[in-house]
């Protein structure tokens, strides 16, 4: 783990040391001189040794102490807590939902497999697909919300359950844009398991399909099926750029935006440095996980 | 039929418990909802130097000065000075009466809570926060070189651990409890302007060193409202200050605004709405739903939007009309352009820079990126401040063709021949490639070749800087209604990083706008202004562009609203008329 952060950092700092431009014309407007551009260069230690400025991003990747943002002067860590929450209320209900209704689809199309339904459903994941995520939201938001009233067309309230009228139609949405990817993964995992030899002999033996489909074929394809979950977990909480956008959800996915629209380095850094942890961390969960699935995946 | 039954079953709760999710509006007070588009920074006077963040803290903060809400051309009158200053005859002192009675709203930060009175020592120390070395202001540059002994108490500090603000300077002064000194190192008539802007907002020093780095989230000022809910990226929620002093809604107007009935609530007591509610809303959608809706009050009209909302003869369509919208245009004190870098010895020909300024169709692009809102530029100096030439026509703005190319053979590159690629840089958004496209295939009506390359804004900004770009396209918002703030564009020393980020350095213009810079307000000075404004169409230092306007979208139950170039603490003066938005958001 510690090498990958390091490695990640160093990344970090060559291309934003290194490669991107100078940040100080910027956060000072558009009446910068040059002088004060080099004061603020001083201020905030852009002038002090390469080895120096690399060894204050590895200080943050373990103390989580990431000062505060260029543009905006608020405390870095204060502006993550304050937005993670919000990505997270829309996130994991969204992401529960779309992983349970797409394991199902794909359950009871794997068991009706080569049939009508299938191919229906086969086919609508991929119209789905093909569709620009873009469009599916906008024709929610004017359709859904503002035509029928059906939900908040924008915004969000802090604290549980005030906000909950506010993500109902991302959750919706977002179930809706993932099923179509989510629907053929699983279900070409569980076909796959569905033709091996142990089904075969469950079905000589004369166990009914449900129960070797829910029991033995689930139970065999939960290794894929948890990489593909648990992997995805640390960009949950980076929110969805998109919809957290167009809904005006308060999230992680507009602070990092802005960010990089801003050149607000300690920003992107934190969250660079953040993702990796939490994809660092999750992937151990994940090995953990197998041990757990398949008892015959040992941790060494 | 036991399917339709099953899912009837599901879906009908689920639409009932939907529907049942929407917020209900509170019509019991006035309560003025309106939206901005990105998020705002922190609330520090210090660091307003964008347009989102000086109207958050203009509605809490106030400064010695103020536009008359009213009258156009802008007019600055007494906000916290009790009248206008006393200036001495040197153009040098101005002295300044701050007004008795005004209190800080109250917080923690004062014993016992309560917001102790207003004096002219807190103004001092605004200033002296605005020339901080150690907080880098983003406003310095209205005083840089401006206040005696500023630049050198800066100069002290700079480096220095702790800034010592116990450290007396020259040109910023309290005579008294109520009376204010500035004295410039040179005239600057322009320095009142400051005195408006937020940058130069009063700030308390107790609550200053209270909250320490977090005082950008605490704003406590003077202002008629104090701030409720501070979430920068969603929602900014004021209410009215209960102890606002008496301040009055204007008694006197301009004449078209008093046509236009805005005296109706002449005499109230400031503010007259209850509550003002700031929803960021970045896209453009449900920021145009939200207003159909009736959620805001008033928008800018999305450019998507523009063909369904403005008629071609600049009317509302009959669809918002009917719903109780109205349309309100007004210019904008700005210009668009595109610069050559006069670095490059190429753009010292005179001659080339005027072919590319004829060949440049500036009618078609007001059709195709303004939906012909716009006014095409003449010269550098919008309309609307002294300097402006209303019958002034530049020979040099194209479209013409014939000329451009009789232009362009006598600069020395017949049908453009000889001449390198030219690079045309600007920033990566859609509108600015195709804005981009659009200059390159108008200079291929000449036979000249542009290459265009697309920026992240920090990019082209160090581009410009470093004098590695050949033209570039940008445009200059007004920072206060003085034709001095955009003739400095072409000022040779203030070359980039500079506003003057073209480079052009005109010993003749120079000489006469320093002059200029120093001259008040007075007719000579607007003949001067109009000089360099002739000079700086005719030499065409810059492709000129246009002078936008606004298109803002209100619903009927929103009065006193007026759009200006100078925002800052305006929704005192708004009121709404909660039957008439009763009787309408029926119909929404």
């Amino acid at each position: 783990m510690v090498p990958i952060l390091l490695g990640t950092c160093f990344i970090i700092f060559v291309l934003f040391n290194m490669v991107a431009g100078d940040p100080t014309q910027l956060l000072l407007g558009k009446h910068a001189t040059a002088k004060q551009m080099l004061e603020l260069k001083r201020e905030l230690g852009l002038d002090r040794p390469f080895f120096a400025q690399y060894l204050d991003i590895v200080k943050s990747a373990f103390t989580f102490d990431f000062g505060r943002s260029w543009s905006t002067k608020q405390e870095i860590i204060e502006m993550i807590k304050i937005g993670a929450m919000p990505s997270l209320t829309v996130s994991i209900p969204a992401f529960i939902l779309s992983t349970i209704v797409s394991i199902a689809v794909s359950l009871i199309v794997s068991f009706f497999r080569g049939g009508k339904l299938d191919r229906i459903m086969v086919f609508a994941c991929v119209a789905m697909m093909s569709i620009s995520s873009l469009a599916y939201i906008l024709f929610a938001q004017k359709f859904l919300a503002y035509e029928l009233g059906l939900f908040e067309i924008s915004g969000y309230e802090p604290g549980f359950p005030y906000f909950i009228p506010y993500i109902l139609l991302p959750v919706l949405i977002w179930v809706v844009l993932n099923l179509g990817p989510d629907v053929r993964f699983y279900r070409t995992i569980i076909l796959d398991e569905i033709y091996q030899d142990y089904v075969r002999t469950a079905r000589a033996k004369g166990l009914s399909e449900k129960m070797i489909l829910f029991k033995h074929v689930l139970k065999n394809a939960m290794i894929p099926i948890i990489t593909y979950v648990v992997i995805q977990i640390p960009f949950l909480i980076l929110g969805a750029l998109l919809i957290e956008s167009f809904f005006g959800i308060p999230g992680l996915g507009g602070i990092t935006l802005n960010a990089i629209n801003s050149s607000d380095f300690p920003v992107i850094r934190a969250m660079t440095v953040l993702s990796a942890v939490a994809y660092i961390i999750f992937s151990v969960i994940t090995d953990v996980l197998y041990t757990l699935v398949d008892p015959r995946v040992r941790l060494k | 039929m036991n399917n339709f039954k099953l899912l009837a079953s599901i879906m009908i709760p689920l639409v009932l418990l939907c529907s049942g999710c929407t917020k209900k509006r509170d019509l019991s007070i006035k309560e003025l909802q309106i939206s901005v588009p990105q998020k705002v920074k922190g609330m520090d006077p210090i660091f307003a130097n964008d347009r989102y963040s000086s109207n958050e803290i203009a509605r809490v903060y106030e400064g010695l000065l103020e536009y008359h809400y009213l009258k156009r051309p802008y007019t600055l009158v007494p906000n916290l000075a009790s009248e206008m200053p006393k200036v001495s005859a040197d153009g040098l002192t101005y002295t300044f009466k701050i007004m008795p009675g005004v209190f800080f709203h109250d917080d923690v930060a004062f014993s016992n809570g309560k917001g102790r009175e207003l004096v002219a020592e807190d103004f001092v120390y605004s200033i002296k926060r605005l020339a901080d070395p150690k907080l880098q202001s983003t406003g310095w540059w209205i005083l840089d070189g401006k206040v005696k002994g500023l630049n050198d108490w800066r100069e002290a500090n700079s480096g220095k651990e702790t800034v010592d603000y116990s450290q007396e300077v020259e040109g910023v002064k309290a005579v008294d409890k109520y009376t204010l000194q500035f004295k410039l190192s040179r005239e600057f008539p322009q320095f009142l302007y400051s005195l408006a802007m937020p940058f130069t907002f009063v700030v308390a020093k107790e609550v200053v060193e209270h909250y320490g780095k977090e005082f950008l989230n605490h704003p406590v000022g003077t202002g008629a409202f104090v701030l409720n809910k501070f979430d920068q990226s969603n929602k900014i929620t004021y209410t009215k200050n209960p102890n606002f002093r008496d301040k009055f809604y204007p008694s006197n107007a301009t004449e078209d605004f008093k046509s236009q009935g805005y005296l109706a609530d002449a005499g109230k007591k400031l503010p007259l709405v209850d509550k003002v509610v700031v929803n960021v809303i970045i896209e453009n959608q449900p920021r145009w739903l939200n207003f159909q809706k009736g959620n805001l009050d008033y928008i800018g009209i999305p450019k998507d939007n523009f063909d369904s909302a403005v008629t071609p003869s600049n009317g509302i369509s009959d669809e918002l009309q009917k719903k109780g919208i109205e349309l309100l245009i007004t210019p904008s004190l700005d210009v668009t352009y595109t610069a050559f870098n006069h670095d490059n010895v190429l753009f010292q020909n005179v001659y080339l820079r005027r072919a590319m300024s004829l060949a440049y169709n500036v009618e078609k692009s007001n059709e195709l990126f303004y939906n012909n809102t716009a006014m095409p530029a003449q010269s550098i100096v919008p309309p609307g401040i002294a300097g402006h030439m209303d019958s002034y026509k530049n020979p040099f703005v194209g479209p013409n063709l014939d000329e451009a190319k009789k232009l362009l053979a006598k600069a020395g590159y017949r049908d453009g021949k000889g001449l390198p690629e030219i690079t045309y840089d600007c920033p990566n958004s859609t509108v600015s490639r195709q804005t981009g496209e659009f200059f390159r295939k108008r200079m291929a009506e000449i036979g000249i070749k542009i290459r265009v390359i697309q920026n992240p804004w920090p990019e082209l900004q160090k581009k410009i800087t470093n004098r590695t770009v050949m033209m570039y396209g940008i445009a200059w918002g007004a920072d206060y209604p003085d034709a001095e703030n955009f003739l400095q564009l072409l000022y040779g020393p203030n070359k980039a990083p500079g506003a003057n980020g073209s480079g052009y350095n005109n010993d003749e213009f120079n000489k006469l706008f320093a002059l200029s810079s120093r001259m008040q307000d007075s007719p000579e000075r607007t003949a001067l202004y109009e000089k360099l404004n002739r000079m700086a169409a005719e030499s065409v230092p810059i492709i000129y562009g246009v002078h936008r306007q606004t298109y803002l979208l209100k619903h009927g139950w929103v009065k006193n609203f007026v759009n200006t170039d100078f925002e800052s603490g305006i929704e005192k003066y708004m009121n709404i008329d909660l039957e008439l938005k009763k009787k309408a958001l029926e119909k929404l």
